[in-house]
Parts: C-alpha cells; sequence; structure tokens
C-alpha cells in the first residue's frame, strides 16, 4: 500500500497504487437545490451508451430520491454499514477510516456485493418522503419532512476502488482528462469492480459478459463538449468541467471556484476515501445530520455561503453559466451585469444576463388582435 | 504484506510437500478426443488426491479454502491426454444473472521446460504457463449456444433493441454486424462476449495476464451430481507453440477450482499450492 494525499479528508491514506494525478480531471458540478428528477439526464445517457442487450436496467446515469431512494437497492446504507461508525470532526482531518485503510487483509476495500435482485428497482422509493405532510402543515428550514434528488454519474475518482479490485489491470484513468474506463477486449467479467466500487457505478453486463461503467462521454469531452447529461439538463442544475487539487486551484475555472474558492459544492460520501469527482451544492431544506453522513462536517458551511448568494454577483453569475453551453468552459468572468465562459484558448463560449431583462408589452395584440395572457 | 505472503507461501509449500502426490496417466485405448466418464477408459487409472487452498498471492482472494480437494485420474492414448476430475460442490451454480458465478476447475502446464516449470501462481514473465480452463457456463454455450437476455431473464420485456424492427421496412442492410456495435464487449472483439468451446485455452505469465487462445483444441465435459462436480478435461499431448507433453516422460501440473455459489471468479479460487508430478506412463 503507498501512502497517498487525499485532499476531500485532509489528510494522507493508503492505497494499492501511488498517487498519480491526470493532467486534467472531469469533474461535475450539481445544484441539488434545482434538480426536479425529470430523468432527462438518465434518457439522454442511456440513448447514448445503454441501449443494447444486457443494458436493460443499466443506467450509468441514475437520479434518485433521497434518503430511500438508491440504485442499486440501498448501497450506500450497506457500504456506510459495512465500514462501520467511524469519527470526522469539523476543523480536522477525517479521523475514521476509509474503505481502503479498513479492508480485510484479503480485499481491497470493506464492499458489499448487489445481487441480481438489488439491481431490479432503478427508481425504487421515488418521490417518497420522510413523513406524512398533513393538511394545512407548514415547513420552516430545514424541513422536519423532506426528500431530495441525487443524480449520480460515475465519479471518475482520484483513487478509483474499481481499478484498485481488478486482478487483470483491465480498468485505467486516462491522463488527459482522469476518465476511468473499463478495458472491454482485456475485462474478464469477474465483478470485482462491481463489488468494489462503494457507488456502485461499475455495472456487468450478462449478455457479453463483462462489466461496464460510464464513459464520461469522452468523445465529447475530447471534442471540448460536456458530457450527454450534461448538455440535456433541461433544469441547468449541472456544469461539468476540470478541477484541480486545491493546491493548484484557479480563481476562474468554474469548478475550482464553486469547489474550492466559494466552497458551496462537495464531494460525496468523501469519507469512504476515494475523491470522487461529482461535487454536489447541498439541498438547504433537508436533515443536516443525514446531510452531514453524506457530505461530510462542512455541509452546515456551505449551505449557509449558498443562502447569501443574493449577495454574490460573481458565484450568482456562474450560476447562470450552467446550462447555457453544450462546450466546457474552462474560465470564466463575470462583470455587473452580465457573466461570460471560455473554452480552454480563450474564446468566448457563452454569456448570460445575471437577470434576465423585464419586458413589459401591452396586454393587446394588435398584430394578431388578440389579447395576451400571462399563461406560460 | 508482500514479504509476509511470501513467508506464509514458503511455509505452507513446505508443509505441502510433505502431502505431495504424484499422478500417473497409463495409456489406455479408446478415443479421448471426446470427452468421456465413462469408466471403462478410466479403469486403469489409479485416483489421486490433491490438496488445494484458498489462493494466497493476488488481492482480492478468498477468505477461506472453500474446495479443500480434488480427485484427480489421467489417462492417454499416446496423442490425447484426458485428466477427470471431482470435487465435491453441493450447490451447482452457471451463472447468467447479474452477481452470479460459474463453477469452475483448470488445469494448468509449463510451457518452456517440462522440467523445471515457472512459479506454479500462473507462471512468470518470458516463461508462461498454458491452462485449460472449464466452466459449467462455458459448457451451456457449448451444448445450447450462448445465452440469449430471454434465456437469462425469461420475463423481462424490454421494448426493442437498436435496429431491431419487426418490419424493417426499406432499412435494408441491418445486419448483426452493425447491430454488435451495441454490445461493447462483442464490438471490442472480447471473446468472453461470444460463445465458448466449452474449455478455454489459456497461456498466462503471472497473476492477471491470462490470454485466452483462439484455436482451441481441447474438449471437455462435466455433470454435476448432488455431491458435487466430475469433469474430464482432454487435451492433445502436443500442442502448437504451448505445452508439449511426451509419452513416458514426467511433468508438472497444477489445478484451481472456483464455487460459483461461494462467489467464487478470478482470483477467489482454491489452488494447488505447488506443481504436482505427472507420469506419462509408456
Amino acid at each position: 500500500m503507498a501512502k497517498v494525499k487525499n485532499w476531500q479528508i485532509n489528510r494522507e491514506m493508503e492505497y494499492p497504487y501511488e498517487e498519480h494525478r491526470p493532467k486534467k480531471q472531469w469533474a461535475i458540478v450539481f445544484d441539488l437545490n434545482k434538480c426536479i428528477a425529470c430523468q432527462t439526464c438518465s434518457i439522454a445517457c442511456k440513448t447514448t451508451w445503454t441501449s443494447g442487450k444486457g443494458q436493460e436496467y443499466m443506467f450509468w446515469n441514475n437520479v434518485e430520491t433521497k434518503p430511500y431512494g438508491s440504485y442499486p437497492l440501498a448501497y450506500d446504507l450497506r457500504v456506510l454499514e459495512q465500514l462501520g461508525a467511524q469519527e470526522w470532526e469539523k476543523q480536522k482531518p477525517y479521523q475514521g477510516k476509509t474503505i481502503f485503510e479498513a479492508a480485510p487483509p484479503n480485499e481491497r476495500v470493506v464492499h458489499f456485493h448487489p445481487k441480481d435482485e438489488d439491481w431490479m428497482y432503478p427508481n425504487i422509493g421515488e418521490d417518497d418522503c420522510t413523513k406524512n405532510v398533513p393538511a394545512g402543515d407548514h415547513l420552516e428550514l430545514p424541513h422536519d419532512k423532506w426528500f431530495f434528488y441525487l443524480p449520480r454519474t460515475c465519479a471518475h475518482c482520484t483513487y478509483p476502488a474499481c481499478l484498485s479490485a481488478c486482478p487483470r489491470k483491465a480498468i485505467y484513468k486516462r491522463e488527459e482528462d482522469g476518465i476511468v474506463l473499463i478495458d472491454q477486449s482485456r475485462c474478464k467479467g469477474y465483478g470485482e469492480c462491481v463489488r468494489a466500487c462503494p457507488y456502485k457505478k461499475s455495472m456487468y453486463n450478462p449478455y457479453t459478459r463483462v462489466s461496464e461503467k460510464c464513459v464520461g462521454c469522452y468523445p465529447a469531452v475530447e471534442q471540448g463538449k460536456q458530457p450527454m447529461c450534461v448538455q440535456n439538463c433541461i433544469g441547468k442544475i449541472r456544469v461539468m468541467g476540470f478541477i484541480n487539487p486545491p493546491w493548484k486551484a484557479r480563481e476562474d475555472n468554474p469548478i475550482d471556484y464553486l469547489v474550492h474558492k466559494k466552497q458551496i459544492a462537495l464531494p460525496y460520501y468523501p469519507q469512504l476515501g476515494l475523491e470522487p469527482n461529482i461535487y454536489y451544492v447541498p439541498p438547504i431544506h433537508a436533515d443536516r445530520k443525514y446531510l452531514r453522513q453524506m457530505f461530510g462536517p462542512h455541509v452546515d458551511d456551505a449551505i449557509e455561503r449558498y443562502k447569501k448568494l443574493k449577495e454574490d454577483t460573481k458565484t450568482q453569475g456562474l450560476l447562470v453559466l450552467m446550462g447555457g453551453t453544450d462546450k466546457i468552459m474552462h474560465s470564466f468572468k463575470v462583470n455587473d451585469r452580465t457573466a461570460f465562459g471560455y473554452d480552454e484558448k480563450g474564446e468566448e463560449v457563452v454569456s448570460s444576463p445575471l437577470v434576465e431583462p423585464l419586458i413589459e408589452r401591452p396586454a393587446f395584440d394588435t398584430k394578431v388582435g388578440a389579447i395576451r395572457n400571462n399563461t406560460p | 504484506m508482500k514479504f509476509l505472503d511470501r513467508k506464509l507461501v514458503i511455509g505452507l509449500s513446505v508443509f505441502y510437500s510433505l502431502n505431495v502426490t504424484a499422478i500417473v496417466a497409463p495409456s489406455v485405448k479408446g478415443d479421448l478426443s471426446k470427452p468421456s466418464l465413462d469408466e471403462t477408459i478410466w479403469a486403469t487409472a489409479k485416483e489421486e488426491t490433491v490438496t488445494l487452498m484458498a489462493q494466497p498471492m493476488a488481492i482480492p482472494r478468498p477468505a477461506e479454502t472453500a474446495t479443500a480437494q480434488v480427485k484427480v485420474k489421467a489417462v492417454h492414448n499416446d496423442s490425447w491426454i484426458a485428466f477427470r476430475l471431482s470435487w465435491e460442490d453441493k450447490e451447482k451454480s452457471e451463472a447468467g444473472k447479474l452477481g452470479e458465478f460459474s463453477d469452475a476447475v483448470a488445469v494448468q502446464f509449463p510451457v518452456k521446460d517440462n522440467k523445471s516449470p515457472p512459479p506454479v501462481f500462473m507462471g512468470m514473465k518470458d516463461n508462461p504457463v498454458h491452462i485449460f480452463h472449464w466452466r459449467a457456463q462455458y459448457q451451456i454455450d457449448k451444448e445450447k449456444g450462448k445465452r440469449e437476455m430471454k434465456d437469462i431473464y425469461p420475463n423481462m420485456n424490454p421494448d426493442m433493441y437498436p435496429m431491431e424492427f419487426k418490419d424493417e421496412g426499406h432499412l435494408t442492410g441491418l445486419t448483426d454486424e452493425k447491430r454488435e456495435i451495441f454490445s461493447h464487449g462483442r464490438a471490442a472483439g472480447n471473446p468472453q462476449s461470444y460463445a465458448k468451446a466449452g474449455v478455454d485455452e489459456i497461456f498466462a505469465e503471472g497473476f492477471g495476464t491470462s490470454s485466452v487462445i483462439k484455436n482451441v483444441e481441447a474438449v471437455a465435459h462435466g455433470e454435476w451430481q448432488k455431491s458435487g462436480w466430475t469433469v474430464v478435461i482432454s487435451r492433445p499431448l502436443v500442442r502448437e507453440e504451448g505445452s508439449h507433453l511426451k509419452v513416458g516422460e514426467d511433468t508438472f501440473v497444477g489445478f484451481a477450482v472456483w464455487q460459483g455459489g461461494k462467489d467464487e471468479v478470478g482470483s477467489r479460487k482454491s489452488v494447488t499450492m505447488q506443481w504436482t508430478p505427472l507420469s506419462i506412463a509408456k
């Protein structure tokens, strides 16, 4: 086991391979306050990549309702259960064990092994609230009865558990963008990656008898475009870009800004130790204890900062750029009224007003001879 | 960690060397190019019990030994050599669905030097081993063809698959080859995604390096009864570019068993901790 630096838990940890960060690291930020679980991302992914035989129930991108939804069944709770209770005091590095450190000598990670029936209900728990909402009830923040939607892709982790567990070394992390891929010609379908990934984003195809996973839409990324799940997000809740570790973070990089500078987007289950590269703006209304378990001890601060965004035009500007372009934004700029996004060469790919201009029109449309109304 | 493992292995090797058995393959008359469990072929061969233990080197490995021994008989007919392998396994596992694995057995031979073989743990760089790997799952391929999704999940009802229409209309030229693009493993030419001949022939130069050979000459057949499997693996004595065996000479052989029902697959297996001597009698 090598000692590697994991900034998400703010300490060194054990991993089977040496630390080797790619030149660029693929990352997505999701604003969970805006996700409506329309599943357009799931369908965009499915029609692009997983419409074939053996992929009928396979969702490289899925959206689950928390806390009761999960795909496969209770994957996160069962991994946390295997890991056992761990300590993480705020302001301190994570004191508990990662899934690599807690592994018995014969395994790479502590894990649970999902079976056939666990994959059968991709959208179980949808819209299930933690309690009934009686008539006449009112809610305060955070809500005492709550649920929220969690869209998920592969996190193309800096320290992938799938890669560490493959005895054939058929999984690799690309140098150029950090995307983690299963070599479809080398995989023998042992399913070790399916067992090892705590997020259960490696999936077995019973028709081809090999394992498959989210490919980060690498053909699009190679052309400077964002993945299909991001391009097609109608709620504009996501942005894909490249993240730097905090010691190399750039103020004008959209992902670095949200994760490192503004610190309103957090990785999920960072305590597992994989340094996952999908980041979430946590939902402001959900139970804090639950959110701390999912996003770590800094979630309260992130929510407080998010609630104050009305005083912060720069972050507002960045958030309105989300979903504004299919191209990957490498940098952004915000002035008083407008936000701009730029590609790798520094050319503008998108601009958006911070506030959409208000246009007042007379009630009667003389051109068509009809009364206008505000019905959308 | 690695150092400890090695020490453990050396210790166990010494222990197992005290218990080692030699397998003698007598000459028999009969066709060995078809795998047969028929007693008349096997009557003259002495059954040896070979000790196995949980694969101890490569992680992930089994927490405990699932198959403690395999009973082995061997015979030859001057051009083919056959092994009859039996082990206890109360649960028949043939894989197919998600999270299911197949029962399997493998026989391994040195390639370069029959007298001084490479490490028994699947050989080493530039000193490969030749493995004959039978799986219950591959036997189904051979007997019934590779299973379609309808065979694996009879009650599943997908709307349609890409480019599969009831009436292709003007869309002529839709071929299976074009449809394969939607099956990543097949499109990549992965042999795992195509029907197997019942047994795989494999070259390996250490753990994790196995690659299957295209033209399989070996044959195999297994039968499961309540107490476990009996599998016959039969191969030509001389394999092009692979393992060469000679009548009247001694060599070595290694074994591995997987119990799919105990989630064994890949590096999770029971193996021989050292080479078992094999005499091919005149």
